[in-house]
């Protein structure tokens, strides 16, 4: 046996070495047996990589550094495994959609193009979903913000606020299509009301606000007691203390739950198809007649299925998952601007 | 710090504000709008989503002569269709079947009292489309189809198929079948044809949904198309407009007087001599689908369009009679064919303009 403290370790080039081995070996019995596809390859490849990374690892460095390999690749390929669906999507998104993607496809609507012929543009749906979402944050926000100042400020643990808790939990599981299925037979079938952008805002009304409910109640949970102290030892009314040294507090991280609960419904399409009526013009009115939303517009260019359709579905995923993005940069934008400072 | 959200505000009101104002309608590249324009007001259409594009493609005709006009027809299925339009929600509704009896009574409701009339618009073919290699031609009788789709006959050298296709080699290969594995009117049409011909063979039940064993399920017409596209020694039946896009070859239908091509043509011998069961201006229609003349293309299906022959709200009224006006002239109908639709044509043109007429 030697002397030296430090047991051998394997030399810096073998995970590379090993890896292309792996490889190697998955392509020869891909092209040998009738194991195929890339998925399975690569599922091939990471397997026989684990496996010699221990064998050699255990015999070289012995039981320890093997165990702890084992655990660092696993770990990285989850990882990667959880990340590639999210990269190949927006590879994907981008890479179709990105030929209709232009000022003229932002700016026109899809009045009066044929499905088969390229052209015409998503403005209306965008404009539709703008005024769609904007109305329900409207209605959302102020319900949702005073139901969580209701449950941390003033229930405390009480029975009402235990229920209001409660069913705000089972909303948060209620499917996006029976929020459009309550709004269709509630007031459109019952009332005779119009389907229109409106009706589309009432059932992502829904959708929101317990998102902003639990978002808001989470925030004023971690806002500290002694300031609440504080301010009533001061002889401050709650009510002031609530609107001045609470909600200001706490604004950032509201403020961040309220544009995730946006980008959240922004995508919706089941509730829609069912109180919206699609329409390929531009119409600005979201209380009266047909108004188009991007999801919905996605829908229809997909059930038109011609090429030139396909592509324009696409250039809407696109510009929904751009609008989106927008929403959340707002959202961190907003939250920094407001933080408390220090 | 106030003046700076003040700032903000401002910014954001003026971007949503520009944002409202620079989208453009204007899809034809003129701003000259056309001379003479008629017909104003808009229309809601909800319904089959098999007369989708050649519906798409009139509405653009029809907007691009009316500038004032605007109709938007939403493909949610004919189902969805009827009951939308006897909510009260559309003013018609496109259907891939005639009023049933209690839909009836509920569109006389919503018509104040008078009738709803089916009037048929769009024809289709559906076509046995194949991918053999090396067979640009093939006949298939009913109960050759109905054997192959049961799963009856299983090889393409099957000797009914040969008997058929004198002259043609066929492969020993099994058959692979597509079918609808959505609810779907080209399915209920199908199946109509095969019953209609070889109920012997065929004794299954019809309907939207595909109950035959066996055979693999696709989503939708474009699902069938492009798995027949892709699979070798595969067959099934898909709209004629998807055997063209998909560049698909079609089985020739031999009903007993002669093996006939699956084009727009042929189809539209069948339907103008459908026979018309409803009564007064409802032309529901009745198709021989055993037709053996050898020049007519059995398997097709109608659709119609559905609205009411007096009680709609006089402007809308008159922009849908406007309308299917337009749909019934030669222009809009002819331009049918080269979209994968087939026309309605003779005869029974002739009694949908009368239908049409009658709107009030």
């Amino acid at each position: 046996m030697s002397t030296q403290l430090r047991g051998s370790i394997l030399p810096k080039w073998f995970a590379a070495a090993l890896a292309m081995l792996s490889i190697g070996a998955a392509l020869l019995i891909e092209n040998t047996t009738n194991v195929s596809g890339i998925g399975g390859t690569t599922a091939l490849a990471v397997v026989l990589y684990l496996v010699l990374q221990t064998a050699w690892s255990f015999t070289v460095e012995g039981r320890r550094h093997a165990v702890d390999r084992l655990f660092a690749t696993l770990i990285y390929s989850s990882f990667v495994a959880a990340a590639l669906p999210l990269a190949t999507l927006i590879w994907q998104v981008v890479h179709k959609g990105i030929a209709q993607f232009n000022a003229n496809f932002l700016s026109h609507s899809m009045r009066s193009v044929s499905p088969s012929k390229p052209g015409g543009g998503i403005y209306h749906a965008l404009l539709g979903t703008l005024e769609q979402v904007g109305i329900a944050t409207l209605i959302a926000v102020p319900i949702g913000i005073l139901t969580a100042i209701y449950l941390v400020e003033y229930s405390r643990g009480g029975r009402l606020g235990k229920w209001i808790s409660f069913f705000v939990d089972v909303m948060t599981g209620v499917p996006s299509i029976v929020a459009g299925l309550f709004i269709y037979t509630a007031f459109i079938l019952t009332f005779g009301m119009e389907r229109s952008g409106f009706a589309a805002s009432l059932s992502l009304t829904i959708l929101m606000m317990p998102v902003i409910v639990r978002a808001t109640e989470e925030m004023l949970k971690i806002v500290p007691a002694d300031l609440r102290e504080a301010s009533l030892a001061l002889g401050i009314p709650q009510w002031k203390t609530i609107l001045r040294i609470v909600l200001p507090t706490a604004i950032g991280g509201i403020i961040t739950g309220v544009m995730l609960s946006v980008a959240r419904v922004a995508g919706e399409t089941a509730p829609l198809l069912l109180t919206t009526f699609l329409s390929q013009s531009i119409n600005s009115n979201p209380f009266a007649g047909p108004q188009a939303a991007i999801p919905t517009f996605i829908w229809d260019q997909i059930s038109s299925a011609t090429p030139a359709s396909l592509d324009r579905a696409w250039a809407g995923a696109l510009t929904l998952i751009l609008l989106i993005m927008i929403f959340y940069g707002t959202a961190k934008l907003i939250a920094r601007y407001y933080a408390p400072k220090a | 710090m106030k003046l700076t959200r003040i700032a903000i505000a401002t910014v954001a009101i003026a971007t949503t504000l520009s944002l409202t104002a620079c989208g453009s309608d204007n899809n034809s590249g003129s701003s000259a709008a056309p001379t003479g324009a008629g017909a104003s007001g808009s229309l809601k259409a909800s319904g089959s989503s098999a007369q989708k594009n050649a519906m798409a493609d009139w509405i653009n005709s029809f907007q691009t002569a009316n500038p004032g006009a605007t109709i938007d027809y939403q493909a949610n299925g004919s189902g969805a269709g009827v009951q939308d339009f006897n909510n009260s929600q559309t003013d018609f509704a496109g259907s891939d079947s005639p009023l049933k009896p209690e839909e009836a009574t509920a569109a006389a409701t919503r018509c104040s009292g008078n009738n709803a009339i089916d009037i048929p618009m769009v024809g289709g073919a559906i076509a046995l489309a194949y991918n053999i290699d090396g067979v640009d031609s093939l006949v298939l009788d009913p109960k050759t189809a109905a054997a192959i789709f049961t799963g009856a006959i299983t090889k393409w050298n099957d000797p009914a198929i040969a008997a058929l296709n004198s002259g043609v080699t066929l492969p020993n290969a099994t058959i692979a079948t597509f079918h609808r594995s959505d609810s779907s009117g080209t399915t209920d049409n199908f199946t109509k044809w095969l019953i209609a011909t070889t109920p012997s063979t065929y004794t299954l039940a019809g309907g939207k949904d595909w109950v035959a064993p066996g055979g693999q399920g696709a989503k939708g017409s474009d699902g069938v198309a492009s798995s027949i596209a892709t699979t070798k020694n595969s067959i099934g039946y898909v709209e004629l407009s998807f055997v063209q896009t998909q560049k698909l070859k079609a089985a020739k239908i031999d009903n007993g007087g002669g093996a006939v091509e699956a084009t727009s043509d042929a189809a539209a011998k069948t339907i103008a001599a459908a026979t018309v069961s409803g009564t007064g201006n409802d032309l529901s229609l009745t198709i021989d689908r055993t037709v053996k003349d050898g020049a007519s293309y059995p398997i097709v299906l109608v659709t119609y369009e559905i609205t009411c022959e007096k009680g709609l709200a006089a402007a809308q009224s008159a922009l849908v009679k406007s309308f299917l006006t337009f749909t019934a002239s030669d222009e809009a109908q002819s331009a049918l064919s080269s979209a994968g639709y087939v026309p309605i044509t003779g005869d029974l043109l002739t009694k949908v303009r009368a239908a049409v007429a009658a709107i009030s």
